[in-house]
């Protein structure tokens, strides 16, 4: 336990404490790092100049290229989320699917996963599907608590269907590919569609009062009507996942001008609509910022805080622990799975994959995990930061444009089977790696690296090696300030 | 104390104008990284100019934007203990998280950083990419940053100790910042 000292471990303790304090997070963590890296140097692990990186740090993030995709995806989710899309799609395939029994939930995860293919955020996908089909699921007599779960956990499965923030911001702190890691999850995301449709299925065999057809006098459109509305929601939803998706997998965009043309597509459609109105864009670009201040601030307490517990042997003291854990490979991933499901009850996505994720990829690197495979596993697992409840940001959406008599408790209690079908395909994945790296390998990518040697004429490497150390969060330096 | 306040009231209208900025910025990243990405393709035309544009518009987003978004309470928190100690409780929880995490950080950051300007500052320091842009505003933006918000903090701590002391009210009932 203590063969690296006691600091390390003290931090780590200092970590949780803090944390729980309930001061916000970017400045406790930073002031954590700073505190104990005082003690650091009076014990003798580490000098001053050490600390003397810590600029460059986060000099470093500011010249990130692939963080740009947070504000990116943000700005498109928010537009995207006004410009009437999903109330096209989800209208439209309400009617077409609605005569079956679970018809209208079919719709919704359809639509999810649609939406997820469009955009990389959560809020867009849950807020418009709630809005639209809650009241119309409720109204036909569904059951609440199914209607309430169908539609968190669809608009949550943004988050793991390419091009998804999530993976992104993985891909960033474990210093690999985001293309190999959309890839990656192209699979599951296909098995986590099907598995919540088995449910809707398996609802509509058991128990079919749960979830009736849409009646007769409901379906108001049919024929050629039915089908131009489809058409109005499909064809510039194609087009949106081209403009993003496709031009990442066919090497024309890095994932951040991806993104950046996803938001401009976003912007279109919303003004075809007529719904681009400057408060709409205002509203879009100040919530845009706020998170991604609040997002960057925390990278930043998180890499002062890795650094200094880098510092104290932390890095090593962690990797000493779970390598110690039975079961090699296989022990490690049930043991890190479940770890995080639990302490996503506690932090967001973004806290975990700062704090918690550059401890454990190395741990993951020196017994031969494969990283894509690793990383497309925490996306799944984090799905559920999204529903736990009460703190899931899909549950507190939902929660916020629901109708009345709409029980917080049925919120709650409806996330619970689809917290299982998220933590089931973590299991499927587990067993069968190849759902994962089947689709690596082929396709052709392209990184900021490939980009900026397209433009470079002169022939000083650019983009640098690996920086930092390991454990601590890895990022392209940039090039190391001329000093004295 | 009501000089503090008017203080204060200063310091919140001058971070919400650099909000302003900060928020343009987000419109001004996207508009031209897309217009990078699709004249590469289109015209073959691009450079690294306004590649690296973009991150120092992105650094101006949230070194800029950061006290704006102190301001609007929006850095998050885990609230598994704010969220039942009571207003009073809250209080305390802030006054003491901004004397001893919050300005410590941040001072140090932006006073460490200062020597990193000072030497792109003299050696005038470019992009080691041809054509690329001069380092010394994006370094600028570091320490100017840290500055305004430290300078947040100053106003946010006074409407924490003002309440505290019962001289105006300051209800600071949690909510999870929206992402």
């Amino acid at each position: 336990m203590f063969d690296y000292g006691y600091l390390a471990p003290a931090m780590f303790v200092g970590l949780i404490a803090i944390m729980l304090f309930g001061f916000p997070v970017a400045f406790s963590l930073g002031a954590l790092g700073l505190i104990f890296s005082v003690i650091a140097i009076e014990t003798g692990y580490f000098t001053m100049a050490f600390l003397q990186a810590m600029p460059a740090r986060v000099f470093s993030i500011m010249s990130n290229d692939l963080l740009l995709a947070i504000p990116f995806f943000t700005f498109m989710g928010v537009v995207l989320e006004r410009s009437r899309l999903a109330e096209d799609l989800l209208e439209s395939t309400g009617q077409l699917f609605g005569p079956v029994p679970g018809g209208l939930a079919y719709a919704v995860i359809f639509v999810g996963a649609i939406l997820g293919a469009i955009t990389g955020t959560v809020a867009a996908s849950v807020i418009a599907m709630g809005l639209i089909s809650l009241p119309m699921m409720l109204k036909y007599g569904y059951d609440v608590r199914i209607a309430t779960g169908v539609i968190a956990a669809s608009g949550t499965i943004t988050q793991l269907i390419p091009p998804s923030l999530v993976l992104v911001v993985l891909a960033d702190q474990m210093g690999i590919s985001v293309g190999d890691l959309y890839l990656g999850a192209l699979g599951p995301s296909i098995l986590q569609v099907a598995l919540f449709c088995l449910f809707i299925l398996a609802v509509s065999i058991l128990r079919p009062k749960l979830v009736p057809p849409l009646p007769k006098e409901a379906r108001t459109l049919s024929g050629w009507p039915l089908i131009k509305m489809a058409l109005w929601g499909i064809i510039p939803s194609l087009g949106l996942i081209f403009l993003v998706l496709g031009t990442i997998f066919m090497g024309l965009a890095t994932p951040t001008e991806a993104g950046a043309m996803g938001a401009v597509g976003a912007m279109a459609l919303a003004a075809v609509n007529k719904r681009l109105t400057k408060t709409v864009l205002w509203e879009a670009m100040d919530s845009t910022m706020r998170i991604t201040a609040m997002v960057i601030f925390i990278l930043i307490g998180a890499s002062i805080f890795g650094l200094v517990f880098h510092g104290v042997e932390g890095s090593n003291w962690i990797k000493a622990i779970l390598k110690a854990l039975p079961g090699g490979q296989t022990g490690f991933l049930i043991f890190t799975q479940i770890f995080v499901f639990f302490v996503a009850f506690f932090l967001d996505f973004f806290e975990i994959a700062f704090i918690i994720v550059p401890l454990l990829t190395p741990v993951a690197k020196s017994l031969d995990i494969n990283l894509v495979w690793f990383g497309v596993l925490l996306c799944i697992n984090l799905q559920t930061s999204f529903m736990h409840p009460p703190f899931g940001f899909a549950l507190f959406y939902l929660r916020g444009i629901a109708p009345p008599e709409v029980k917080s408790s049925d919120i709650y209690w409806g996330a619970i089977p689809w917290i299982g079908l998220q933590l089931a395909l973590v299991a499927v994945v587990i067993a069968w790696p190849q759902s994962v790296t089947y689709w690596l390998g082929g396709g052709v990518q392209l990184d900021a690296g490939q980009v900026q040697q397209q433009l470079d004429n002169l022939s000083v490497p650019s983009i640098g090696g690996p920086a930092g150390m390991p454990g601590a969060p890895s990022f392209d330096m940039p090039p190391p300030p001329s000093f004295r | 104390m009501t000089k503090l306040l008017s203080i204060s009231d200063a310091i919140d209208r001058f971070n919400k104008m650099m909000g302003i900025i900060a928020a343009w910025m987000v419109l001004l990243a996207v508009l031209v990284s897309a217009l990078n990405a699709g004249s590469r393709y289109a015209f073959s035309i691009s450079s690294n100019a306004w590649l690296e544009l973009q991150w120092y518009m992105f650094s101006a987003m949230f070194l800029l934007g950061s006290a704006y978004t102190l301001y609007k309470r929006e850095h998050v928190r885990v609230d598994v203990v704010y969220s039942s100690v009571g207003n009073r409780g809250r209080l305390w929880i802030d006054t003491i998280g901004f004397i001893f995490f919050f300005f410590p950080m941040v001072i140090i950051i932006g006073v460490m950083s200062w020597p990193y300007l000072k030497t792109a500052w003299v050696t005038g320091e470019t992009s080691m990419h041809a054509g690329g842009l001069t380092r010394w505003p994006v370094w600028a933006l570091l320490p100017i940053g840290m500055a305004f918000l430290a300078l947040q903090g100053v106003s946010e701590l006074i409407k924490r100790v003002a309440a505290l002391m019962g001289v105006q009210e300051l209800d600071l009932t949690y909510e999870k910042p929206l992402q």
